[in-house]
């Protein structure tokens, strides 16, 4: 009997190529795509090329058809509702920046659809991202960086630990995104020549701060005002969640140089802009840290290169553990906008060390 | 080797259909309505399965207007009946119809229709008073199901019967489900419309029959020609009937071993499976349902996941309810029986039928505990339910 499989799949090229692959390499494919983000409210269209569409469901199941595996849509709007909007919305509210696909990996495709294989019973999950998984010494596995580093996933993977990558499966680790179409369209897939989704999947209009005012708890959304960093009170807003550090555009203020947002205080709804230069940092603190390989990090203050956001190169630095899963990142040079809530992710060459969640900036 | 445990779904094709089917290949095929020899044999050949088809209900092959299917009839049921009955505006039903009830109901009610929806008790039996209750000289309509396609549940329709002659409105059963797995008589019942599906008694989809007592009370909603006393126009499907022909013919043939077989394994079934599964529930009455209709809600987990893993190891069964792109909603007919959206969601309906074999009884009790097991310990379901156990 051949080991089973759980490919979760969108529709897209991607996660369709990667479960033709398994298909061919004689896996016992099972083919899910996941209902995640509830029906967008009446009046709100859902943008074209955000996931969990009918059309997007439609494709997979064309896949599955072609290349014979059985499939099935799976209904993940509860999990996905409590797990990950709840959190954006609350992150946004706390006046941070959330990375809602990282939560998904974290709370949905790596904890709820493996229950949902075990279930089924599957060896394995696999998906499309672009990175690869190794297994070293002592079946110790590591996460490494995709092969073709312009499409590298690995990021949105840090979260990722020992038991799930030994039972995790990426089969575009080792190939080009050209390498994939080309794949897709010798297997004679429909979608071969599909653009990719951009947007955040359960904001179907692409309008996050309406979102968040829609979903939010009553009373949670307050005005405040923009500062600078002597607090003078430079103009209006209409609540901490419309912004995000490092932000420049829609601050409503008209000043001689150009402002960024430096802080956000959602205590006081407090958002204080500064010139560029303020808002450089010598490190950051990030919180519910995962270390995909703790071997690295034994030895007190490490060298690692972080990166602080996906599209974002990686910035050479010193990583140290606090014991209570935290995290001190002291960067070699001066870096600009380090931004809360959003993923720092940890790497050392090719391989992911881990990665947390920002806190806060340290100041130089 | 795969078990096909959802005959409320659709029953595969007997062999007498196949054969009948074969048949008619082998023939040229004419259109019933044309006057050439031809169009004789074939109009010949189409009032003989509508005589076969009459005669599982105890109606006149006149009485019989060949449909689309089940959904067809229920269509043609409720707009046609509404539309014939024009000065009255209400209509008595209940909440637990297949949805193809439903939906044409909650049109009429955008159109302005009273529509009342008598709620189940919790095995799913509709109270025969309550309906009765509803009825008035404004009443147009009452339409029930003999036997629920979820749980089963047969309702006592007679008394509902009589009640709606009195107050003047037309009484339509939905008999797709109870054809078949119950002696249906519409004399008995005092219907004057009666729902039937080809594809659940072993003919294949789109063959369908509406028994129509009198035509007065119907009005057609598909026109363009003569055909079907006028209301149901379009060229029959004439494979369709044969087919439901050879199919109710079948049915009539071994209609009292065929029951207690179905009913001896899917008792068997039961048996097993409660035996095995601490806390399985059976959804519907002991007594007074269509004995193949097993709803079972399964402790600890959710109904989406043993479904799968069921179809994976080869055992075939169904939610029970609609799932529109994999939107699985929790099944109104459980709801409205006072299962909670979570026992709901943990509900799967197995559904026997005329070629599920001894075998096929105890493989399948045997996968669906194993698998059972494996899908609650693997992923338990959100607690916080609670889930009796059969009595």
């Amino acid at each position: 009997m051949s080991a089973r499989v759980l490919v979760a799949m969108s529709g897209g090229v991607d996660s369709s190529v990667a479960a033709a692959l398994l298909c061919e390499a004689g896996y016992d494919v099972v083919g899910v795509a996941m209902r995640l983000a509830p029906e967008p409210p009446p009046g709100i269209a859902r943008r074209r090329g955000t996931c969990c569409s009918h059309d997007d469901f439609e494709d997979a199941r064309r896949v599955a058809e072609r290349m014979d595996f059985p499939f099935y849509v799976v209904d993940l709007r509860e999990d996905f509702s409590a797990r990950v909007i709840r959190n954006f919305v609350n992150e946004y509210l706390d006046g941070r920046t959330p990375n809602p696909c990282v939560m998904c990996n974290r709370e949905i495709k790596f904890d709820r659809l493996w229950s949902r294989a075990r279930a089924l019973g599957a060896d394995f999950v696999a998906t499309g991202h672009y990175a690869r998984i190794e297994r070293g010494a002592e079946m110790r596995y590591r996460l490494l960086r995709a092969a073709d580093g312009s499409k590298d996933q690995s990021y949105f993977l840090f979260t990722l630990g020992q038991a799930e990558l030994a039972r995790t499966l990426f089969p575009l680790g080792a190939m080009t995104k050209a390498e994939v179409r080309v794949r897709a369209r010798e297997i004679g897939l429909a979608n071969a020549d599909k653009p990719e989704s951009q947007e955040i999947c359960f904001v179907a209009d692409g309008d996050y701060a309406r979102f968040v005012e829609r979903e939010a708890p009553r009373g949670r959304i307050r005005p405040g005002h923009v500062v600078d960093s002597g607090g003078q009170v430079l103009a209006g807003h209409a609540g901490v969640h419309r912004f995000t550090v490092g932000q420049r555009r829609g601050l409503g203020i008209a000043a001689g140089e150009p402002l960024y947002v430096r802080e956000i205080r959602p205590a006081n709804g407090e958002v204080v802009v500064a010139r560029r230069e303020d808002l450089r940092c010598a490190g950051l603190v990030a919180s519910r840290v995962n270390l995909v390989n703790p071997e690295l990090c034994r030895a007190g203050a490490v060298d690692v290169e972080v990166k602080i956001r996906y599209r974002h190169p990686a910035l050479p630095a010193t990583l140290a553990m606090d014991g209570r899963g935290r995290a001190e990142i002291r960067f070699r040079s001066p870096a600009p906008t380090v931004t809360p809530g959003q993923a720092c992710v940890f790497y050392r060459g090719d391989e992911v060390v881990g990665g947390g969640f920002i806190d806060r900036a340290i100041e130089g | 080797m795969t078990i096909y445990l959802d005959h409320n779904a659709g029953a595969p094709l007997r062999p007498e259909v196949r054969a009948a089917i074969e048949r008619f290949l082998r023939d040229e095929g004419a259109n019933p309505s044309s006057v050439h020899r031809g169009g004789q044999r074939a109009r010949r050949e189409l009032e003989n399965a509508r005589a076969r088809v009459a005669r599982l209900i105890g109606a006149e092959p006149r009485q019989m207007i060949f449909t689309g299917g089940g959904t067809e009839s229920n269509n043609l049921a409720i707009f046609g009946a509404t539309k014939a009955q024009a000065a009255r505006r209400k209509i008595v039903s209940s909440a637990i119809e297949h949805s193809s009830v439903l939906a044409p109901l909650s049109e009429l009610e955008s159109q302005g229709f009273q529509v009342i929806r008598v709620a189940p008790d919790r095995d799913g039996r509709i109270a025969p008073e309550r309906v009765i209750a509803a009825l008035d000289r404004d009443t147009a309509l009452v339409t029930l199901s003999m036997a629920n396609a979820e749980v089963g549940t047969l309702q006592e329709l007679a008394p509902i019967g009589l009640a709606a002659r009195e107050a003047g409105a037309v009484f339509h059963v939905d008999a797709a489900q109870a054809v078949g797995r119950v002696r249906v008589d519409v004399s008995e019942l005092g219907c004057g419309l009666m729902t039937l599906s080809g594809h659940k008694v072993g003919a294949p989809a789109g063959s369908g029959a509406l028994y129509v007592r009198e035509p007065a009370a119907l009005a057609p909603i598909i026109l363009g020609g003569p055909h079907e006393a006028g209301l149901r126009a379009g060229t029959q499907n004439l494979l369709g009937a044969l087919a439901f022909g050879a199919a109710a013919e079948a049915v009539e043939h071994a209609f009292e071993s065929e029951t207690a077989r179905v009913a001896a394994r899917s008792e068997r079934m039961l048996s097993r499976l409660t035996d095995a599964i601490p806390g399985l529930r059976l959804n519907g009455p002991r007594e007074g349902r269509i004995a193949n209709t097993l709803n079972l809600t399964f402790p600890g987990v959710l109904g989406e996941s043993l479904l799968i893993a069921l179809d994976l190891e080869g055992v075939e069964v169904s939610m029970g309810s609609a799932c529109a792109a994999g939107a699985v909603e929790p099944s109104h007919v459980l709801l409205a029986m006072g299962r909670s959206a979570g026992e709901a969601r943990s509900s799967l309906r197995l559904s026997l039928g005329w070629n599920t074999t001894a075998e096929d009884v105890e493989r399948a009790s045997e996968i669906i505990v194993r698998v059972w097991r494996r899908v609650a310990e693997s992923e338990p379901a959100p607690r916080g339910e609670s889930v009796e156990a059969i009595r």
